[in-house]
């Protein structure tokens, strides 16, 4: 599947848990192995841990497991914490 | 550098190896399979005959292999541009 890649700009990006990451801000490129190297997600969901002081992450592109209308990456544990429960 | 970040190479200038302008890149194209990057795609410059190369409307396909280094410039390979 070929894709522009201002068609990425803007994707929401959730995990596979569905736990929503924040918006492709940009894409990074690794010039020398001719292959996306990550994805530069910013407007964080702050629920997903210790966001502050960041304006983005870099996801590497090798844990993105899809992407169409949103992006779906894997669950990371010690990265993306699951939104704790109000019980 | 190795590393790049896309919007950084938006509206940069594509320069062959043996100096020619070609033209300004206006997107790139990537398989998200296997996060290959396959081509640019450049906006060929006036002085630019684009006969012979490979062409999707006004804009020009890059393949991404003739790609030999991005700074200031992104320099592709004459040789290679062909495929």
């Amino acid at each position: 599947m070929r894709t522009q890649i201002t068609e990425m700009f803007g994707l929401r990006v959730y995990t596979d848990r569905a736990v929503f990451i924040g918006n492709v801000d940009d894409v990074v490129l690794d010039v020398d192995q001719k292959k996306v190297d990550a994805l530069a997600v910013g407007e964080l969901n702050p629920e997903i841990g210790e966001v502050k002081g960041y304006t983005g992450l870099q996801i590497p592109f090798r844990v993105v497991k899809s992407v169409g209308d949103i992006v779906i990456v894997r669950h990371i544990p010690g990265l993306f914490k699951l939104p704790a429960k109000d019980d | 550098m190795s590393k790049t970040f896309c919007r950084s190479l938006a509206r940069k200038k594509v320069m062959s190896n043996d100096g020619m302008l070609i033209g300004t890149i206006k997107n790139i194209i990537v398989d998200l399979n296997t996060g290959q990057v396959v081509d640019l795609l450049v906006k060929p410059d006036e002085t630019f005959k684009t006969d012979g190369y490979r062409t999707d409307g006004d804009k020009m396909l890059v393949p991404f292999e003739a790609v030999k280094d991005i700074k200031d410039y992104v320099v592709v390979d004459r040789y290679l541009l062909k495929r």
